[in-house]
């Protein structure tokens, strides 16, 4: 876009390099006499957008998906549970889709993996701010789907001294 | 980088086991079996220490003996002149705590030695103050006339040298600790004669060998040379 | 540990005493304080620790030492703040929260700190992350990566790195000690968590090691934990070796079914081989643990598998056959048997889908002869009522109890996370633990009962100190092992607790009583009607058996018609398969979507991680088939519509991870008949850590768990073991 719009810049005669006061058409050749010009000026005006209103219904049925992979499938939204082998939190912020698993086999040429589902990678690499737009991302594609709460992180206060209390079973000699 | 550092940097020799030779007598960090240090080597207090740990137990409350675990290894320490796994275990039973409780603190502290030592070890300072003022020749004094290297026990099992951190004792280096006591202020010529008292079963003198009292200057006290002043002294008229 | 614990508690027991007067007069009301987290204000309880307080506002803080389930140790100092008017930086993990504190995490300073601590920590940390198996999920890495520096001041040429020797502390898992930073958070799990206070750190300064100084077996059940609670690649699964990297993997959250507890578990696995399992926090179940038996005995679905469907010949032998053929030799055999010579026998790793479609085809066929494999009283109200057979109270609210009694159950190798939280609140609060069964190691301290019946009869009649203790408990809960409710006796023992527990209880919502089962299968079994215990089978001749996972061995031949048709179906050639005369290949937990109810009654889903491998099937399509081809066919075809129906019987099955609790405890009162008075052995089968690692027929078939057993049994002889003191001897 950005391309051809210079491209198209340059041939209407508008290149920065054309506006210079030495020789009437002939391009500027010395860096001062090139006059800076906004990227703005030079490229036409992207036209509005216009929303095309879009049901669901109609983009699943001009999709070409074919029909066992929407009416068929069921996803479950979830938020990735936190990797018990690492500390932080980052990946349960997202919500995901998962579709029921479909089976997968080796491939008996190469030994690598193949499955019979095109779909089997969207928890990998599709994330949703919240659940309302995963819920809607599965109306759009007609799965059913269920969802499924995340286990609340529950942080409960606690403190250094409990190393040391005087009386409580807490103090434990390790350190 | 400049010419002088990477000239320097070639002809300095890789040291790679420096902490393990200063650990002396420490060692390692696990427990192996060994011929004298196994399941099987006898400990039991004495019926001397049975009593004092008494008295130690009694210095902690209820709920709390593992405070006596430095104390009691301790003890057992030197009863057996060093400090088996079976001693660790023994303290352990009688604090009522695990086993690794009593291997944590005896591998924390350097003064529990967990191999045997001789009836005498020496642990020469080596920290800079002494190293200084020759603590390497008390070292080398020492490894000629016994025959041993730092972390050695000579044969007859009287003597075991060490290279240690420092003992505090700056003001009075070079210095070597032989079992309780600090021998200071040394030349190798003292080193020879403590090390040949103590062969011949005697007790060397303990202290500074300079001839001076504690951490005096050598050539006479400097300061603090008047008597002390008495209660009172610079406060305003108003004040007295 | 424990023994430190004992003189500690009886002290606490005293100052408890004092509390509680304390405490009725003068109620606290925890003031909120306020507190600024990078200019944001925040208000918490007090009492907190600043990362705590940044983690509600969702800033989280770099750390390795601290876990949210350890105790605080504040030795990495990776989580260093900046608070103002404070000179130096601050360990945020161990620093409380006070009024008005004004805390930085972001600040050049913080950020210099953070690279300071990480430069000191990767001075003695190898550069060998392409060889090690943290890598990819090392907190180490990611954090060196965003905190570090991009180079080191470290003078290799004249110290070298340290270098460790790795210890060996058994067959589940690998240590690499030259890796360790000496966070102790495996120490402080073995210590609190494990209980297994054997594991400790020796030395000082560089020369710190982490270890048992003697070397010795890591005798926990819980002990694969360590593996993922270690920031760094010290600790790694020895199963999962140099396998696979965390992001060529994908991941399925399912539920396990070693036990009955349901913990929430995370499967592992690429190319359509199961790698390993993870725990998934679930505070509900599990927190953050699993069992060894859940985590590592998967390389049994790897062995001994079905794989085809199998006839016997005319001469007597099995044969591999085809799916119809199978299929038909059931079908006409189902058809031609009359509906009272019919039977069907679940094990205890059955879904509730399998059990709902098997019971269904029986009822079409008009039986209602379907059983449990597994013992359960069918008097004194039984089965028939659901406070009768679940863990009423929950399994977090042990954690608010005051006064436990444990009866003829082993928790610690029935259902390891419950126990780990039975132990979680035993170290942080003042509960009472009393013992009826065996006088075993549970990790934490108890009043030794008696091995009998007779002592619940003893807490009836109000006698002895505990019975003291339970009445004057606000939430008293009585954990009750399924195993000490079988056999002869097991209903009286069952009705004398109901009786106890109505006596005990204070609260409409507290129960009391709580049934701790044995088999991830069993509580949805009884849930959906089916019968417990085989014992109605030997009545009458049965001339169709049908098995599901009936694996223990509690049928034999000699207990059928002597013409009697035995139909198998499960995963693995045990003792199931070799009774059949057909057998049907079917999936393993982690090859199929299935509903499991756990001890509590909470149903939650199972999701498949990887394909049933050969012909095998999913259980309840194969029921399904048979329906079809014995001309009685199932209206499901679908999950969908199958939980349809399961939520027609139930409506709790389908309403995942949610707790439903029972009602009609005081019916069950009703029903209750103490019956024969004579004394009930309470003893559990299982006692000692060997007994914990081979118990259903996925972990007697695990090479692994097989070696850990066998571990366990030499560890015992070793002399370095921790002296077997049992608690309530140390305790009198």
């Amino acid at each position: 876009m950005l391309r051809t719009s210079i491209l198209r810049a340059i041939q209407a005669g508008k290149c920065v390099r054309m506006a210079s006061s030495g020789g009437k058409d002939l391009p500027a050749t010395r860096y001062h006499e090139a006059k800076r010009v906004e990227v703005d000026e030079i490229l036409e005006k992207t036209p509005e957008k216009t929303p095309v209103k879009v049901s669901a219904d109609e983009t699943m049925d001009i999709s070409g998906v074919p029909l066992e992979h929407i009416e068929t499938r069921t996803a479950r939204i979830f938020k990735p549970a936190k990797e018990a082998t690492q500390t932080p939190w980052g990946n349960t912020l997202a919500w995901r889709i998962e579709l029921d698993n479909r089976q997968r086999w080796e491939n008996p040429l190469m030994g690598w993996s193949s499955t019979g589902d095109p779909l089997s990678n969207i928890s990998m690499n599709m994330k949703f701010a919240s659940k309302e737009d995963a819920v809607a991302f599965c109306e759009k594609n007609r799965w059913d789907y269920d969802i499924e709460e995340p286990n609340a992180r529950q942080i409960k206060p606690k403190n250094y001294g409990q190393n040391y209390s005087w009386n409580k079973r807490s103090r434990i000699g390790t350190k | 980088m400049s010419l002088a550092s990477s000239v320097m940097r070639m002809q300095m020799p890789r040291v790679t086991n420096l902490v393990a030779k200063r650990g002396g007598a420490t060692g390692l960090m696990v427990h192996r079996d060994t011929k004298e240090n196994n399941l099987n080597t006898k400990f039991k207090f004495s019926e001397d220490n049975e009593k004092r740990i008494k008295a130690i137990l009694a210095n902690y409350p209820e709920g709390h003996k593992v405070a006596a675990l430095i104390p009691l290894l301790d003890l057992a320490q030197r009863q057996h002149g060093w400090l088996p796994i079976t001693a660790m275990h023994e303290v352990a039973r009688i604090l009522e705590v695990p086993r690794m409780r009593a291997y944590e603190v005896a591998t924390f502290y350097t003064m529990f030695n967990r191999q045997p030592v001789g009836k005498y070890f020496l642990q020469v300072c080596a920290t800079t103050p002494c190293m200084l003022r020759g603590a390497e020749t008390i070292t080398e004094t020492i490894e000629k006339k016994l025959g041993i290297h730092a972390g050695e026990s000579t044969a007859d099992g009287l003597f075991t040298l060490a290279e240690v951190e420092c003992l505090g004792a700056c003001v009075n280096a070079p210095m070597v600790q032989i079992n309780d006591d600090y021998y200071e202020d040394l030349t190798p010529k003292d080193m020879e004669k403590i090390i040949d008292e103590l062969k011949a079963g005697k007790q060397p003198m303990k202290g500074p060998y300079s001839g001076r009292l504690a951490a005096e200057p050598f050539g006479g006290l400097t300061s603090l040379k008047e008597k002390p002043t008495g209660p009172g002294y610079g406060l305003q008229a108003a004040l007295k | 540990m424990h023994r430190v614990g004992g003189q500690v508690a009886r002290a606490a027991a005293r100052a408890t005493q004092q509390q509680r007067t304390m405490a009725a007069a003068a109620p606290a009301a925890p003031k909120k304080v306020e507190v600024f987290i990078d200019g944001k204000k925040l208000l918490c309880d007090p009492g907190m620790t600043i990362l705590q307080a940044c983690l509600l506002v969702g800033v989280e803080i770099p750390r390795f030492c601290y876990h949210d389930r350890l105790s605080i140790a504040g030795n990495c100092r990776m989580c260093l703040v900046e608070v103002e008017k404070s000179i130096k930086p601050v360990a945020s993990c161990a620093m409380p929260v006070m009024n008005g504190m004004k805390v930085k995490t972001d600040s050049d300073f913080v950020k210099k700190a953070r690279e300071g601590v990480m430069e000191f920590l990767l001075t003695n940390h190898p550069l060998d992350c392409p060889i090690c198996d943290q890598g990819g999920e090392c907190d180490l890495q990611d954090q060196a990566m965003t905190h570090g520096s991009d180079r080191g001041r470290l003078q290799s040429r004249y110290d070298g790195k340290r270098a460790v020797e790795d210890k060996n502390i058994g067959p589940l898992v690998k240590t690499v000690m030259t890796r360790c930073i000496q966070c102790t958070r495996c120490v402080r799990f073995a210590n609190e968590v494990a209980d297994f206070p054997d594991f400790g750190t020796t030395g000082r300064g560089s020369d710190m090691q982490i270890g048992t100084y003697v070397e010795k077996f890591f005798a926990s059940e819980l002990s694969g934990n360590i593996i993922d609670i270690c920031p760094v690649g010290a600790l790694t699964n020895k199963q999962y070796a140099f396998t696979a990297r965390p992001w060529e993997t994908r991941k399925t959250e399912s539920v396990d079914v070693m036990d009955a507890a349901g913990s929430n578990i995370v499967l592992t696995h690429r190319t359509g081989e199961l790698l390993r399992v993870i725990p998934k926090i679930n505070d509900d179940i599990n927190e953050e643990w699993i069992g060894d038996q859940s985590r590592f005995a998967i390389d049994a679905l790897k062995v001994q598998r079905l794989l085809t469907p199998f006839v016997r010949g005319a001469d007597g032998q099995l044969k591999p056959a085809s799916w119809e053929e199978a299929l038909f030799t059931v079908a006409a055999k189902m058809r031609e048997t009359p509906a009272e010579l019919k039977a069907a026998v679940v094990g205890g790793l059955t879904d509730v889908e399998t059990m709902v479609a098997l019971k269904d085809l029986f009822n079409r066929f008009n039986s209602e002869n379907v059983m449990t494999e597994e013992e359960y009283p069918e008097t004194s109200g039984g089965a028939d009522l659901r406070s009768n057979y679940t863990f009423n109270d929950t399994i977090s609210a042990v954690e608010s109890s005051d006064a436990l009694l444990l009866v003829g159950t082993n928790p610690r190798f029935e259902a390891p996370t419950i126990n780990a939280r039975i132990r979680k609140t035993f170290l942080y609060s003042d509960i009472q633990i009393g013992v009826i069964g065996a006088q075993t190691n549970l990790t934490y301290e108890y009043d030794y009962l008696g091995s009998t019946s007779k002592a619940i009869d003893d807490l009836l009649a109000g006698k002895g100190d505990f019975a003291k203790t339970l009445s004057n408990a606000k939430n008293p809960m009585i954990i009750v092992g399924a195993e000490a409710l079988q056999g002869e006796g097991g209903a009286a023992v069952l009705a004398k607790l109901q009786q106890l527990s109505t006596k005990l209880s204070k609260d409409k919502n507290s129960k009391v009583l709580n049934v701790l089962q044995r088999w991830a299968g069993m509580t949805g079994a009884l849930d959906i009607g089916y019968k417990a215990g085989t014992a109605s089978l030997r009545k009458k001749p049965i001339k169709f058996l049908y098995l599901v996972g009936a694996d223990e061995g509690k049928i034999s031949r000699s207990n059928l018609d002597p013409q009697a048709f035995v139909v198998y179906q499960g995963h693995h050639g045990e003792k199931g398969a070799e009774l059949a005369d057909v057998i049907l290949p079917g999936a393993a937990y982690t090859e199929k979507e299935g509903t499991y109810v756990n001890t509590e009654g909470r149903s939650q889903r199972g999701y498949p991680a990887v394909s049933p491998p050969g012909e095998a099937r999913t259980d309840w399509k194969i029921v399904r088939a048979v329906s079809e081809v014995a001309g009685k066919t199932l209206p499901y075809n679908e999950i969908k519509e199958l939980r349809a129906r399961m939520s027609e019987i139930a409506p709790h099955l389908v309403r995942y991870r949610d707790f439903e609790p029972s009602s009609f405890s005081k019916q069950a009162l009703e029903l209750a008949q103490t019956g024969s008075s004579s004394e009930k052995e309470l003893v559990p089968k299982q006692r000692d850590l060997p007994d914990y690692y081979q118990t259903n027929v996925i972990s007697r078939n695990s090479q692994l768990m097989a070696a850990t057993k066998r571990a366990a049994l030499d560890a015992r002889e070793n002399p370095y073991m921790e002296p077997a003191v049992t608690q309530a001897a140390a305790r009198a």
